[in-house]
Order: structure tokens, then C-alpha cells, then sequence
């Protein structure tokens, strides 16, 4: 890691931070007078002018800006990695100011209650678009010289496709349960599809990290194409009430799920696409430290019993066993025991591959597998698993509420297969590298990690996986 | 080692504790008491804890980053704790408890990311990520428990789970901001010298076969489980030779390459150095080795494992070095394939009868497993090529296995010696029993009774010795090892397979099979580890599974056991068993392959450049 002198620090990333801080401010005011929030503002400072409000809005702006600069200045300064940084930056104002700071400097109690949590839900979608916001900004003008956004003509059309072929088997798989086809994601997959690798470029990454990636994609469309749009385009307001984000929810699964397959689909149309027109081998067999597809899936395979097992605690106390245990027709908590721990090895083998030689140490196989896990909460928890027992999805704030020891067993799951996989990839590494050269090849990759974004998507999905459902409980 | 039994009692804890819990819950069906949950989720936590314990005592970098982050942990729960104290929200349990639960935190966040903690923006999104783990734990989960109630982690009360959420994401932030100062100032203090690193020790392994490379997989292991060992192999060829399959190379039904597994892709921690062992030198503790470019090169060792097999021995008869074919590596499949093709060529275009005949007689010294293979396989070859040579009648090809036994396969019980004798002669393989080769002639075999048989093709199966490598510490012989597989009267220097002679319980050697090598390699790795760390070593004990042998088109004879499997049966449990046994997928997929196209096609007869005659044994890795 570089040493940076506080000086410098200052310049590279304070200075840009702040300026960045302004732009997202910009936006955030735009935000606040929308949905009322300026007066509190202007409460701080002991006055119910509005302009003096902004101004004071503003200065917070550009400190918390100045803020993310100093946090951030060591990242790779591209939108696509720091977006999310900005997503977990501005989420973790959302608890430091309205929650926290704000009564404080009002002078009243801090309480951290539901209610006063459920009244800042804008609140909170605004510090998720100031985040946002500062994030692109920051990276702009903390981009390299003469550098320039470089998209070959092949990514969006290759995002286009992978968008429109997930929104069709959603459309088909949700037509066959619901009964009736939700033809409006052809259209979210198309925009998607375009979007995503115009935002994230021709990313040479693996299908696990892309999904994470998808995931934390979809739900940022969930606010602008369930949550902005449909209010703002026909009644010229926002609406980011707790009724409004309520009913939004009924979108939220379906567009998490686009927005994973879409960035899966994207890579793997990517890797087709190289396997079948790239002539330099050396690009297509990149020198790999880990373990081939068949070892990781045994190790997916022996993550997935434990985390299974872990699972099987969170599902016994629930009284869910005999539920699972009915997807494969059977009655007893020990049959639902056995179906579910085939079922946990399967996604084990799935994750083994997936994410095959990206854990390089436990955070990165907990933040990974917690992932996941909530993916196949969605994915398995409110979709199939309703469905198969011959219900409709949980795609539902009270099926959120309801489902949330499900969730929390998925996590658990989650975070104990990422662990095991990690743990076991750790053990194998070349021999043509001496052990010290390995663990240096290990710190690099671990590196590499860390200046991208890896981290704050973890920290985002777990906030938005756990905040999210807490909030519209009823 | 006392660390490791430690660990073994923690795990035995841990897994009681989960089994008593497992039986807690199957007993209290209608889930109403937390106590079974509790053990089974406490034993879990133990078994967590014994492993993070026993790793931390051999890490002193990660335990310090550990007690940074129960620092950090501390002064961010003071902050957070102070303003949920001001505000009348830190209820039940306590300060006390908070601060605990705050340090614990910490700890976590320093073990799991401390690493990461060296860059301020991943350590501020690991302490808050550590803090949403911890809220589900430690709030919707181990609360509930301590209060005696079963954890649901229904959102019933949500108001006050939410209140703990915002204090968990706020500390975590605030830890992980605080364990990446600590560790930033921590860095900038003037590190002492650097404590001597001592040498590892040298495990050197000689032979690539099944015993060598068995050896270097269970060192791999035993490393990637924490071995401190710099462990190399050494041998002349790059592949594990799968020898089973060697009758099947020479019969043209395989591939030669499909039947040799890369070494270096089978291991990991363990290098690789591809050379000709001449000599070694236990005084010095020396392996002196030739290598194709670079010329000799000297390999020290603390620890020498000996696998280097043994070499085809013609008992200084005459004529059988210049004309016998042995069968020990793919060039001496590949030879006696070509040669075997190459007879019928000539054999096509021959009028003499008496040349014709030499030609076309196939002579096979030994009626153990791979005589008694390969003479099936080689009259497999040449009646299912002989359409392609029309000049050649199918009365003409004659078959003669020389056994110096009474009966063939005598590592068989008689009755499925008989069985396989009776279905190759059914065949019409000549079986001259109760003699031996006795010279070898450019169109001839003549045997001991005086019997010469014109014949132009003498397969030699009959006789081996130990490499001669191990004649310097042997005296000639194989090696006197003990039950420990150490070599007798040399320290550090251990050997396996058919170059040892390794006691059984009954006090006579192992047999020279593959099936013994490979488990002798697995035991010498685990001795030579438990030598390098002060363990007691075990001694080699294995009852052999079963005998297979394959007699050519769809029939075999097999001993599993005990049980007697013959015909059909036999033949589908050789394949696939040895298709099993083969190492690596890719090897199986392609020998899989061979196999289905000769189901529907005949074999391939033709001709590639044959591997010249080796000028000297092979002296490694064959057994």
C-alpha cells in the first residue's frame, strides 16, 4: 500500500471530495425540497429560511464529500467501482445524520425507533442518490489524464441480449406461476441490458462477482423504475414514503433477479464471445492460482452441507423443516432435513464454481457467501419455494416481513459456505511457487480486490438485505 | 503435539455438544425448549472458536490484529455505547455486557478483515458489515437464548431490533475506522529486526510412480494443512505411468498417452524436477542428479523416500537383451505394438512357410498378471486386424505363454487360474508350462526342455529386480526396511514399493502391487511428517482388496475379497475399476473414449516411429 502524507491526502482526495460533495448536494437538495425536508435543515441553524437552509445543506454536502474523498483516495477512481462505495457511504449517513446527529443538533432525543425510521425512508433514498451522485462525480474528476471511457460496439448488445433473455424466462417462469406474464420486464430488460454494460464496461470478471454486481443493479433500478418514475412521470412529485416503498416492493424480487441474470448474462456471452473469436491463447487460458472447476465444485459441494447444517438451525426452531420437507412430498422435519441439505449442497456446487478463486481470505468468502445467500433467499425463498408448495411468489412487503428467518438462515448459509470454500481454495496453490511467493501472489490478488469495489458491494447488499425488510415490516 | 491434542479435545467438545444438541432436538419434537437448540449452535460455536484459537497461536501477526480490533471495538462501543446511554437505549443487559459484546466485535472485525484493514475504506465497509453479522447474532440470536427463550427471528419486534441495527452498523463503521488508525500507526512505529527464518525441512522423493507420486499427494495435503516442508520429486519421466493399462498400449486398444498422467498437474505444494538420479550420497545427505540441459545438479535432503521400482532382469540369458521385448514403460508397449504389426506386414508378403510362421508366433515369457494380460490382449490385436491382410490365414497366427510354474496366475486360487488357462487356450494360446525361456534368437525361442519355437516375437514378463540404485544401500537386493518403511542402518532415508522389502504382520514382504504402493506412499508421507514434527511415526499395515485381471475380449478373472468373479462380470469390474483408479478426469474421459470406439471400430494398425531401445533401464518412477 502507497503512504500518503495528510497533504496530499487532502488534495487527492478531500479537495475532489468536497467538490463532489457539492454536485451530490445539488442533487440531494433538488431531493429535500421535494419531499419537504428543507425546513428540518434549516432548523439546525435556528431559522425557516429556505436559501440559508440549502446553503447549510450545501456546506454538510461538501464536509460528508470531503469525507468520502479522504475514505476513498486510496480506490481505482472509476464509476463503476466507486459507485458503490457511494451507495454504502451515503446509507451510513443515513444512520450518522437524520438518525443520529440530527436530534442531537436539535436539540432532541435520540431514539433510532422504527417510526422515525420508516418518516426518513426519502431520507434514506436521498443519501442512497447523494451517495450515487458524489461517487460519479468524485471519479470524474479523479479520473487518470487523457484517459476515456473505451466500450467496444459488441457490450451493449451483449448486455441488450443477456437483459432480454433473462426478462423472458422471468416472464415465462412467472406467467407458468402467477398466470399472468409480467411483459413489463421485457421492457426493464432491455434498459437493463443496455445500461449495465455501459455503466460497468467489458468487465473480465468471474459469474459470481457479476451477479453480487447484478444484484446491487437491480435494486438501484428498483428505486428509479418502481420508486421515482411512476410518481414523478404522472404527478410531478416523489414519492418515497413508507406506503409508497410498500407498494413498490411487488417489483423489487423481479427486478433483483434481472439485474443478477442480466450481469451473468453479460459475462457469459462475454466468455462465448472470446472463446469463440479470440485467437491469442494466452487470453483466453489466464494463469489461474486456485483450484480447476471440478475441485471447487467439491467445494461448494462441502460448504454447502455446512452452511446447510448451520441453516438447518435457523429452520428447525422456525418449525419450517416439515415444510421443506413437503417440496419433495414429504411430511417429517427429518425428510425436510434431507431435502434440504441436497438442496444446500446443490447451491454449494453452484457457488463453488461461480466464485471459484475469489476468496482470498475470510472477508472475502463471508462477503461472497452472504451474497449469495441473499440472492437465493429471493431467488429460492420468496419465488420457488412458494411455488412449488403450490403457493404464488412472496413478491410482497407482508411475504418480506414473513419470510425474514428464511432470510436470515439464508445469510447464516450463506456466510458459512463462503468461509469453507474460502478456506479450502486457500489450501491448494502451485507448486512452482515457493510459499512465500504464493501467499505475495495471494496479497496481490487480496489487493486488486480491495481497490475495486468488491467490499462496498458486499456491505451494500448485506445493509439493503436487512434494512430493507425491517423497514416495511408491518 | 500438544497443541494438537488440545485441538482434537476442543473439536471432540464442539461435536458432543452438537450431538447432544441434535439429540435434544429430535427428543423435544415440538421445539419448545432453547436448550437442544443451544448446545447444537454452542457446539458450533466451540468448534469455531478451537479452530480460530489453534490458528492464532501460530500466527502472531493475525493476533495482533486481532487485540487491535478488540481495542477498536472498545473505544467505537464507548462512543456508540455513550450516546445510546445518554438516550436511555442501552437497556438490558447492561453497559457491562455491551462493552463485552463491542469487544468482541472488534476481535472479529480484526480477524476476519485485519488484513484488509491496511486500506481505510475496505476496513470502514468491514466494520459495518461485520456489524450487520453481529446484529443478526448477536440481537436476533444469542439474546433471545441467554434470556431463555428460542430464537424465531420473526421481525414481531421490530422497533427494538431496529434501534439495535442502527447501534451495530454504527459501530461496526466506527471499528473498522479505528482498527485502520491503529494498524496506520502501528506501521509507522520503527520495526525491530526480523526474527531468523529457519530452513525448512527437505523431504526429497525419487521415482514418479505409484508409490512416489502417492507420497508427494499426501505431502501436498499434509501441507496445504499446515506441513512445513519443502518437498521435491524427482524422476525421469514427467507422467504417472498407469501400468494396468500398459497391455492394453501394446494391443493398440490405447492410446499410449491416455494411460500417463502428468505429474506436474496432480501436484500442488510439492515441485517437480524432471532428471536421472545417479547417485546418492547418505553421508552427505545427497541426491546427485542428471537432467536433460543443465547437466548434474546435487539435491540436498533431510529426509530421502525411496521409490524407484524395479527393472526388467533377463538373468543374463542369452539373446534376450537384443531380442525380448520387455513390458515396463509406454516405449516398450509402443515397440512391441509396432513390432507385433510390423510381423504382420512382412508376414503378408512372406511365401516362405518357415519365415511365415517365425512371423507370425508370438511368444510371451511369464504367466503372472501381465504375461497372462497381454498375451490375451496381443491375440485380441492380431485376430482383429487379420482381415486387413488377406495374404495371412487366421489358422496361421500362433499364441505360447512359457510359465515356469505349474499353472498360470499362481497369485490366484487354482480354480480361476484354471478358468483364465482354459478360456485363452479356448482361444488357442499354447501354454507350455514347467519350463522357461532359455536363449532368444533372431527367428527363435528355444526353451529349457530344448523345445525351440520359431518365433520372432518374445514378450518378456518373467522376471524383475530392484533398481539399481538401491544397490548401493542394499547390497543387491531390495531394501531392508522396517515396519516404519525406514530403511534399515540409514538415517533419514525411507523406501516403498517394489525397490523395498516391507515386512507384513506375518513377517513376509508386501507384494510388488500397485494397489500396495499407493498406500505405502500415503504412510511413509504421514511417517516422514510426524519425524518432521516430532510425532510417532505408524507402521505400514494394509490387507490387499483383490485381484483383477483382464483376459482380453470381454472376459476376465477377479478375486475381490474373497469373492470369485469370473467371465463378463470380471472383465466390466476391471475396467472399471482400473478406470476409476486412473488419475486425473481428463485421462478417464479419453481412455473412456478408446475404449467406446473400439467397441465400433477395429483396432488401429498403423505404424508410428517406434522409441529406440533404451541403452539403460529406466532407474526411476516404474514399478
Amino acid at each position: 500500500m502507497s503512504e500518503m502524507g495528510i497533504a496530499d491526502r487532502a488534495r487527492r482526495g478531500a479537495v475532489p471530495g468536497a467538490v463532489a460533495g457539492l454536485a451530490g448536494g445539488v442533487v440531494f437538495g433538488g431531493v429535500m425540497a421535494e419531499i419537504g425536508f428543507l425546513p428540518t435543515v434549516a432548523a439546525i441553524v435556528r431559522t425557516d429560511v429556505i436559501p440559508l437552509a440549502f446553503a447549510v445543506h450545501m456546506l454538510f454536502a461538501a464536509i460528508i464529500g470531503a469525507g468520502f474523498g479522504l475514505l476513498v483516495v486510496h480506490q481505482r477512481a472509476r464509476v463503476e467501482e466507486l459507485l458503490f462505495w457511494g451507495l454504502v457511504y451515503g446509507m451510513l449517513w443515513w444512520f450518522l445524520g437524520p438518525l443520529t446527529l440530527l436530534p442531537i443538533l436539535l436539540g432532541r432525543p435520540v431514539a433510532w425507533d422504527l417510526a422515525g425510521g420508516r418518516e426518513l425512508l426519502p431520507s434514506l433514498i436521498g443519501h442512497l442518490v447523494y451517495g450515487a451522485v458524489t461517487a460519479a462525480a468524485f471519479a470524474w474528476l479523479r479520473r487518470p489524464a487523457g484517459s476515456r471511457p473505451r466500450i467496444r460496439p459488441a457490450a451493449p448488445v451483449r448486455g441488450l441480449a443477456a437483459g432480454a433473455l433473462t426478462a423472458a424466462v422471468l416472464v415465462f417462469g412467472l406467467g407458468v406461476m402467477t398466470g399472468v406474464p409480467p411483459y413489463r420486464l421485457f421492457v426493464y430488460g432491455v434498459v437493463l441490458g443496455l445500461g449495465y454494460p455501459l455503466l460497468f464496461g467489458d468487465r473480465p470478471e468471474g459469474t459470481g462477482p457479476a451477479l453480487i454486481r447484478g444484484v446491487a443493479y437491480g435494486f438501484a433500478w428498483w428505486i428509479l423504475v418502481a420508486l421515482t418514475f411512476p410518481t414523478l412521470l404522472t404527478t410531478g412529485t416523489l414519492d418515497w414514503s413508507l406506503e409508497g416503498v410498500r407498494n413498490a416492493v411487488p417489483e423489487l424480487p423481479g427486478l433483483v433477479l434481472l439485474g443478477a441474470g442480466t450481469a451473468a448474462g453479460t459475462t457469459w456471452l462475454a466468455a462465448a464471445g472470446q472463446a469463440l473469436f479470440e485467437d491469442d491463447i494466452r487470453r483466453l487460458h489466464r494463469v489461474s492460482f486456485g483450484p480447476g472447476r471440478l475441485r471447487a465444485a467439491g467445494y461448494g459441494l462441502a460448504g454447502g452441507l455446512a452452511g446447510g447444517v448451520v441453516f438447518a438451525l435457523v429452520l428447525a426452531p422456525s418449525g419450517l423443516l416439515p415444510t421443506v420437507a413437503r417440496l419433495a412430498g414429504g411430511r417429517t422435519a427429518l425428510t425436510g432435513l434431507w431435502v434440504h441439505l441436497v438442496i444446500a449442497m446443490a447451491v454449494g456446487v453452484s457457488y463453488g464454481v461461480f466464485f471459484r478463486n475469489r476468496s482470498f481470505d475470510l472477508a472475502s468468502g463471508l462477503g461472497w457467501g452472504v451474497c449469495y445467500g441473499f440472492l437465493w433467499w429471493i431467488l429460492g425463498g420468496l419465488t420457488l419455494a412458494p411455488v412449488l408448495l403450490g403457493g404464488a411468489p412472496l413478491w410482497t412487503a407482508a411475504g418480506l416481513t414473513a419470510s425474514f428467518p428464511v432470510l436470515v438462515g439464508h445469510l447464516a448459509y450463506g456466510a458459512v459456505l463462503g468461509a469453507v470454500c474460502g478456506r479450502l481454495e486457500q489450501r491448494v496453490s502451485p507448486w512452482w511457487l515457493t510459499r512465500g511467493q504464493a501467499e505475495q501472489e495471494r496479497r496481490t490478488a487480496l489487493r486488486e480486490q480491495t481497490l475495486g469495489s468488491a467490499p462496498a458491494l458486499w456491505t451494500f447488499v448485506l445493509l439493503i438485505a436487512l434494512t430493507v425488510p425491517l423497514l416495511i415490516a408491518r | 503435539m500438544k497443541g494438537r491434542r488440545w485441538r482434537l479435545a476442543g473439536y471432540g467438545m464442539g461435536g458432543a455438544l452438537v450431538a447432544a444438541g441434535l439429540g435434544g432436538l429430535l427428543v423435544d419434537a415440538r421445539l419448545t425448549d432453547p436448550l437442544g437448540w443451544a448446545l447444537w449452535s454452542g457446539g458450533l460455536i466451540a468448534v469455531a472458536a478451537v479452530m480460530v484459537a489453534a490458528r492464532l497461536r501460530t500466527r502472531p501477526a493475525e493476533r495482533a490484529r486481532v487485540l487491535y480490533g478488540a481495542g477498536a471495538g472498545l473505544a467505537g462501543g464507548l462512543l456508540v455505547g455513550s450516546v445510546q446511554a445518554y438516550h436511555g437505549m442501552l437497556g438490558h443487559p447492561g453497559p457491562a455486557a455491551f462493552a463485552a459484546h463491542a469487544v468482541l466485535l472488534g476481535a472479529v472485525l480484526g480477524f476476519v478483515a485485519g488484513e484488509r484493514a491496511e486500506d481505510l475504506a475496505t476496513a470502514f465497509s468491514c466494520g459495518i458489515l461485520t456489524g450487520l453479522l453481529d446484529w443478526a447474532v448477536w440481537q436476533l440470536t444469542l439474546r433471545p437464548l441467554l434470556a431463555g427463550r428460542l430464537p424465531t427471528w420473526a421481525l414481531a419486534s421490530a422497533d427494538e431490533q431496529f434501534g439495535a441495527l442502527v447501534g451495530d452498523v454504527l459501530l461496526g463503521g466506527t471499528a473498522g475506522v479505528l482498527l485502520y488508525c491503529a494498524l496506520a500507526l502501528r506501521r509507522r512505529a520503527p520495526a525491530g529486526p526480523a526474527p531468523a527464518q529457519a530452513p525448512l525441512p527437505r523431504v526429497v522423493i525419487v521415482g514418479g510412480g505409484f508409490g512416489g507420486v502417492g507420497t508427494a499427494r499426501r505431502l501436498d495435503r499434509l501441507a496445504a494443512r499446515g506441513l512445513r516442508a519443502d518437498v521435491t520429486l524427482i524422476s525421469d519421466t514427467n507422467a504417472l505411468l498407469f501400468t494396468p493399462m500398459l497391455a492394453g498400449v501394446a494391443s493398440s486398444a490405447l492410446e499410449p498417452r491416455h494411460v500417463s498422467a502428468p505429474v506436474r498437474a496432480a501436484l500442488t505444494h510439492t515441485s517437480f524436477l524432471h532428471g536421472h538420479v545417479d547417485r546418492i550420497d547418505t553421508a552427505g545427505r545427497l541426491v546427485h542428479v542428471t537432467t536433460a540441459d543443465e547437466g548434474m545438479a546435487s539435491v540436498r535432503y533431510d529426509h530421502l523416500v525411496l521409490a524407484v521400482g524395479s527393472v526388467p532382469y533377463f538373468f543374463d540369458l542369452p539373446g534376450l537383451a537384443e531380442h525380448a521385448f520387455p513390458l515396463k514403460t509406454v516405449g516398450d508397449a509402443t515397440r512391441l505394438r509396432n513390432h507385433v504389426l510390423g510381423a504382420l506386414e512382412r508376414a503378408d508378403l512372406e511365401p516362405a512357410a518357415r519365415t511365415r510362421a517365425e512371423f507370425l508366433t508370438f511368444v510371451v515369457a511369464g504367466g503372472g498378471f501381465a504375461g497372462t494380460e497381454l498375451v490375451a490382449e496381443l491375440s485380441d490385436l492380431v485376430y482383429g486386424v487379420l482381415r486387413h491382410y488377406p495374404n495371412v490365414r487366421e489358422s496361421e497366427p500362433r499364441f505360447v505363454l512359457v510359465h515356469t510354474g505349474e499353472r498360470i496366475l499362481p497369485e490366484l486360487p487354482a480354480e480361476l487360474g484354471a478358468y483364465a488357462q482354459e478360456r485363452l487356450a479356448r482361444r488357442g494360446v499354447e501354454f507350455r508350462l514347467n519350463v522357461a525361456v532359455a536363449e532368444a534368437r533372431a527367428g527363435a525361442v528355444r526353451l529349457g526342455d530344448g523345445t525351440v519355437i520359431p518365433a520372432r516375437t518374445l514378450a518378456w514378463t518373467a522376471g524383475n529386480r530392484p533398481h539399481p540404485l538401491t544397490a548401493a544401500l542394499s547390497g543387491g537386493g531390495r531394501l531392508t526396511v522396517d515396519p516404519f518403511l525406514r530403511v534399515d542402518g540409514v538415517e533419514g532415508v525411507w523406501a516403498i514399493g517394489d525397490c523395498a522389502g516391507i515386512p507384513g504382520p506375518d513377517g513376509r514382504p508386501y507384494p510388488p502391487t500397485a494397489q500396495h504402493a499407493l498406500r505405502e506412499g500415503r504412510a511413509v508421507a504421514g511417517n516422514v511428517a510426524a519425524a518432521i514434527t516430532g510425532g510417532r511415526p505408524a507402521e505400514f499395515r494394509f490387507r490387499g482388496i483383490g485381484v483383477l485381471v483382464a483376459l482380453g475380449h470381454r472376459t476376465g478373472v477377479a478375486e475381490i475379497r474373497g469373492r470369485r468373479v469370473t467371465g463378463l462380470p470380471a472383465w466390466l469390474l476391471w475396467r472399471g475399476v482400473y478406470l476409476a483408479k486412473l488419475p486425473g478426469w481428463e485421462k478417464k474421459l479419453r481412455v473412456l473414449a478408446d475404449w467406446t470406439i473400439d467397441l465400433v471400430f477395429s483396432r488401429d494398425i498403423a505404424l508410428t516411429p517406434s522409441p529406440p531401445r533404451a541403452a539403460r533401464h529406466p532407474e526411476a518412477g516404474h514399478e
